[in-house]
């Protein structure tokens, strides 16, 4: 008797938190159908066929995806992506998550340390980034201005395939002001009573961070973690300033997103960009996943 | 405030020489290190104060003239003085802002805490939604809105936002929820609030770091964004500043750099203000926002 | 301010915001066709910078002060740009009434269908046109295309730095060939006071390319929409320049910051420049203290007979215009390309205009720099000429793979013969897929 209406009642709350569900997303299923479900499907749809944006679409079949096997320009931008994610990602939250960590620690002049740090995100997407960047790590830039003091002719290090990627990563790593006042917050979140609690249990800074600061951001880093990889593989204005759209010096900024558009708005290939663009969206979605499976293990959350 | 000082008592370090040694040896190194991060900043404000033909041909940090020309001339470069693109920013950044507010929190909430059938199906399809790049979704997007006789209104700007589209932050938010301890919403279930009350009065309140880094971050992506507005906003009125800005580039003979500097650098102080105003309310949560 | 007071504060200004989006909608109206009482509006989109920006208005302005009836909403961007939104724009079938059409893009609106005809409306006068000029303006046997400016292959080069260092630009004629210019800028590199270079490494700059092609008789697009080079005549083109490079004659990627450089940057580091004609406009404003002049490109002494050619900027009228706004779009297209009063305002930066009587009238109103480009224009425009054929669709990616293939070349990642086979193989397939 006692366990059939104990099993009721929570049938009951599951009902009603199952119709207050539905309120609660109204706003995102409206969106959903109106605005994202439509260029998702018609890009899909776009895929197999060849579709010049001026004419009606054509079905291909296969042939837009067998045509990347071939393609030098695709399997380059693979390449030059897949680095960038690998290099840039950890670098640049490993900053943010130590700067936020020492920005945290009640320091005075933090509001000015943290919108000093701040400031290179804000410039963003601005087209002044090309001729700033040009300015450092151009053929009379700041770096190679440094070199020659000490005896070194430097050459333009955006004009050289071996290093143009890199100075991107450099970038990425520059902005690195928004993930950390995503950490921030995520500090912020923390009860002072956790870290009351702990020292009264007689714990010190170090033991207080492993035992209360990691834990407890960890959903933050594993959020941080997902999106800064996905628009990692989605890098494109950055790229498209800094080498004017071209992806040189000989593709080795040949980001996977700036040959999507290059073949989309550049060629009027919509068809083969779409097909890109799933392919990408089908590697971001298995990266993602293997992150969320291996999150179980290491990502701490308060509610379970 | 009196929350801040609780906050920074607590963690700042308690032998006062060493201290003092150690918080100067802190300062210079991030002095250090702020002045190399700031360093491009710098040379670009000094180009906005540099005759324009002398900023790429002579493209030191010391100028060896100074000139507010930049200024006056970009100003007014488009026919119409920026005060107007200023203002059609601010309209769009706004709405923005209290369309993300308000639609990603509700999905958010409906996300980490609500137990519903498609709930993960839902949340893979938030996330999946982000992962498509952009420029396959701008064309049938464009459709829509130009069927619906919206173009060179705000509302295709502002329609999205308002129905949480903005995976990123429904993610951020259904994650600093779920660092929140159940206990909290049981407590409230059990005294009779239903999910409404429960996300209005518990919920919401200990969101407040989420809240404060969404808005935040609405406004400076908004502020920023180019393309979309590029798209649908063809008239010079109704610009936002970045599409403004756009007509002073000429990738042929970068001629307008000292304009486009001068007139970036404008378009930032209201970020920076912003965000001068805005990081105040990134406060240590529960202990003093309180449980009432 | 607590934690309500900041959501509701939020809230708010989203409210009035969201009202203000309204209110702009709404007083924005619809760019539709007609309007009411005979009025019409017509959109028009271009490309440029801020001053063409200002000056395209402005002129536009005056217009519909002289046509009351005729409203003209300006749809403008920075080139890129601007062909990012036409291309949504074309998708969506929401084309600007009257628009400028990018090079690469000419024959592809063609074929989609883009084009208005543009014989047949009376407010469009076609009278101050000999019939030979009118045929070079067809597409494909159509007059659907306005050209409204003209820019030729030139070598521009500083006349103060010349004269400081004592070169001598050989004048056009029989000592003017690519040999003569080769040998004079590798000597100028070697031994000169400014340290400078003869010549930004420019291999990719499409109009002088065509020159070179045509002197060998060969051509860059042919009549029925094909590549009308070989491999052999582009690496020709790129030998040249690979001799040049390698002798020191030319900025090295480093120090010009790659392909397509600034001339902002590199004109204090080059004697000469490979352009359009009309380029001397806006780059000799970035160096106010020194003089340029322009010389025709050069000539090889084997060159082809109609070697030489035009190259005109295009506007068009959208096919689908309502037919009541038909003759309005004329008159402004009329109003471009016909009235040296829109030219005394929008200046001569899209170069020498293609109404033989108006280019006349602009000598009277030329600055200096725009007098030295109308001359060099009009004696291209005197000589005899063979047809030219706009780049086909499917096509529209060549000059981005021919940069990438030249700046390979000069990385040393690919020869000469391998990219010059690739880039063809490269145009042909574009080429074949969008047939």
């Amino acid at each position: 008797m006692r366990s059939r209406s104990a099993n009721a009642k929570v049938h009951s709350h599951l009902n009603r938190q199952g119709r207050a569900a539905h309120v609660f997303l109204i706003p995102w299923q409206l969106g959903f159908l109106l605005i994202t479900a439509v260029p998702l499907f018609a890009s899909l749809y776009l895929a197999f066929t060849n579709y010049d944006i001026l004419n009606p679409p054509e079905w291909t079949g296969l042939e837009n995806f067998q045509r990347m096997i071939h393609d030098d320009q695709f399997w380059a931008s693979v390449k030059v992506t897949l680095i960038y994610v690998v290099v840039s990602v950890p670098l640049q939250l490993g900053f943010a998550l130590l700067l936020a960590l020492i920005l945290d620690r009640g320091l005075s002049g933090l509001a000015f340390y943290r919108s000093a740090f701040y400031l290179p995100s804000l410039l963003g997407s601005s087209v002044a980034i090309a001729i700033l960047w040009r300015e450092i790590f151009g053929d009379d830039g700041l770096i190679n201005k440094g070199l020659a003091l000490i005896g070194i002719h430097g050459e333009s290090w955006l004009q050289n395939p071996k290093t143009a990627l890199a100075t991107l990563i450099v970038l990425n790593v520059w902005t690195f002001g928004s993930p950390m006042v995503i950490f921030l917050a995520g500090l912020r979140q923390i009860p002072d009573e956790l870290y009351e609690a702990a020292k009264v249990d007689g714990a010190g800074v170090w033991r207080q961070f492993t035992h209360v600061t990691v834990p407890l951001l960890t959903p933050i880093i594993f959020f941080n973690l997902i999106l800064q990889t996905i628009g990692a593989f989605q890098t494109f204005t950055q790229a498209h300033i800094i080498s004017g759209g071209t992806g040189g010096p000989a593709n080795s900024t040949l980001f996977y997103t700036l040959y999507v558009y290059q073949q989309g708005f550049v060629a009027f290939d919509m068809g083969y960009a779409s097909a890109l663009a799933w392919v990408l969206m089908v590697a971001i979605a298995v990266v993602t996943a293997l992150h969320f499976l291996v999150s179980k293990y290491w990502v701490f959350y308060g509610d379970s | 405030m009196a929350t801040l000082t609780a906050g920074e008592v607590i963690s700042s370090p308690a032998p006062v020489r060493q201290g003092r040694f150690r918080s100067v040896l802190k300062h210079t190194g991030l002095l250090v290190f702020v002045a190399f991060m700031i360093y491009p900043l710098v040379w670009m404000v000094v180009s906005a104060f540099k005759p324009p033909e002398q900023i790429l041909t002579e493209p030191g940090i010391i100028p060896s003239d100074l000139t507010f020309e930049n200024f006056k001339e970009g100003w007014h470069a488009l026919n119409r003085p920026f005060s107007v693109f200023f203002v059609n920013s601010l309209i769009v950044t706004l709405g923005s802002i209290a369309g993300n507010l308000f639609s990603c929190s509700l999905t958010a909430y409906a996300l980490a805490r609500l137990q519903f059938r498609m709930r993960k199906v839902y949340f893979a399809i938030t996330l999946a939604s982000v992962m498509l790049p952009f420029h396959v979704l701008v064309i049938p997007q464009y459709i829509f809105f130009s069927q619906l006789d919206l173009v060179n209104t705000y509302w295709p700007l502002l329609i999205p936002k308002f129905l949480a589209t903005d995976a990123f932050f429904v993610f951020l938010m259904v994650q600093f929820i779920r660092t929140l301890p159940r206990e909290l919403d049981r407590a409230a279930w059990i005294d009779g609030a239903g999910p409404f009350l429960t996300f209005w009065y518990v919920v919401l309140p200990l969101m407040r770091p989420a809240l404060v880094t969404t808005t935040i971050f609405t406004f400076i992506w908004t502020w920023n964004d180019f393309f979309v507005p590029l798209i649908y906003l063809t008239r010079t009125k109704v610009f936002t500043v970045p599409v403004a800005l756009n007509s002073m580039v000429d990738s042929e003979t970068q001629s307008g750099v000292g304009m486009l500097f001068a007139m970036s650098l404008l378009s930032l102080v209201p970020i920076l203000i912003f965000f001068a105003v805005a990081q105040k309310y990134l406060i240590r949560g529960i202990a003093t926002t309180g449980l009432k | 301010m607590d934690r309500r007071g900041f959501l509701k504060l939020s809230l708010a200004t989203g409210l009035s915001a969201a009202t203000v989006a309204t209110a702009a909608g709404c007083s924005g109206g619809s760019g539709g066709p007609s309007g009411d009482g005979g009025n019409v509006t017509l959109r028009y989109a271009w490309w440029g910078n801020n001053i063409r920006q200002q000056n395209y208005t402005k002129a536009l302005k005056q217009f519909s002060t002289a046509n009351p009836s005729i409203a003209i909403e300006p749809e403008f961007a920075e080139y890129t740009a601007f062909q990012e939104r036409m291309t949504t724009q074309i998708a969506a079938r929401d084309v600007p009434d009257i628009f400028w059409i990018a090079s690469p893009q000419v024959m592809t609106y063609h074929k989609s269908k883009l084009y208005r005809k543009l014989d047949d409306i009376p407010t469009l006068n076609w009278g101050d046109y000999s019939k030979e000029d009118q045929e070079t303006f067809k597409l494909a046997g159509e007059l659907n295309t306005l050209p409204f400016a003209i820019f030729t292959p030139v070598i521009r080069y500083n006349e103060t730095v010349t004269k400081a260092d004592g070169v001598t630009i050989p004048a056009e004629g029989p000592g003017w060939t690519w040999d003569s210019l080769a040998e004079l800028l590798i000597a100028y590199s070697k031994n000169n006071s400014g340290q400078r270079k003869g010549t930004p490494y420019a291999p990719d700059h499409d109009l002088t390319f065509e020159a070179w092609l045509r002197q060998r008789g060969e051509q860059l697009w042919t009549e029925d929409g094909r590549a009308g080079f070989t491999v052999d005549g582009l690496a020709s083109w790129l030998d040249w320049w690979e001799k040049l490079r390698k002798a020191g004659g030319a900025l090295s990627l480093s120090e010009q910051e790659g392909m397509g450089p600034d001339w902002a940057q590199v004109g204090k580091k080059v004697l000469v420049n490979f352009g359009n004609s009309n380029h001397i406009i806006d780059d000799a404003k970035m160096f106010p203290k020194e003089k340029f002049r322009l010389r025709a490109a050069p000539i090889a002494p084997t060159a082809a007979a109609g070697h030489k050619y035009l190259y005109f900027p295009r506007m068009a009228i959208y096919q689908r215009i309502d037919d009541a706004n038909l003759e309005a779009a004329g008159k402004v297209l009329d109003y471009n390309a016909n009235n040296p009063e829109m030219l005394k305002t929008v200046r001569l930066t899209m170069g020498a205009p293609t109404n033989p009587k108006v280019a006349e009238q602009a000598k009277a109103f030329a600055s200096p720099d725009e007098k030295e480009m109308l001359a060099v224009v009009e004696k291209e425009r005197a000589a005899e000429r063979k047809p030219r054929y706009e780049a086909p669709p499917g096509s529209s990616t060549w000059r981005t793979t021919m940069t990438r293939i030249c700046e390979e070349i000069a990385l040393g990642k690919t020869s000469v013969p391998d990219g010059a086979k690739k880039l063809l193989d490269d145009v042909n397939a574009g080429i074949k897929r969008a047939a």
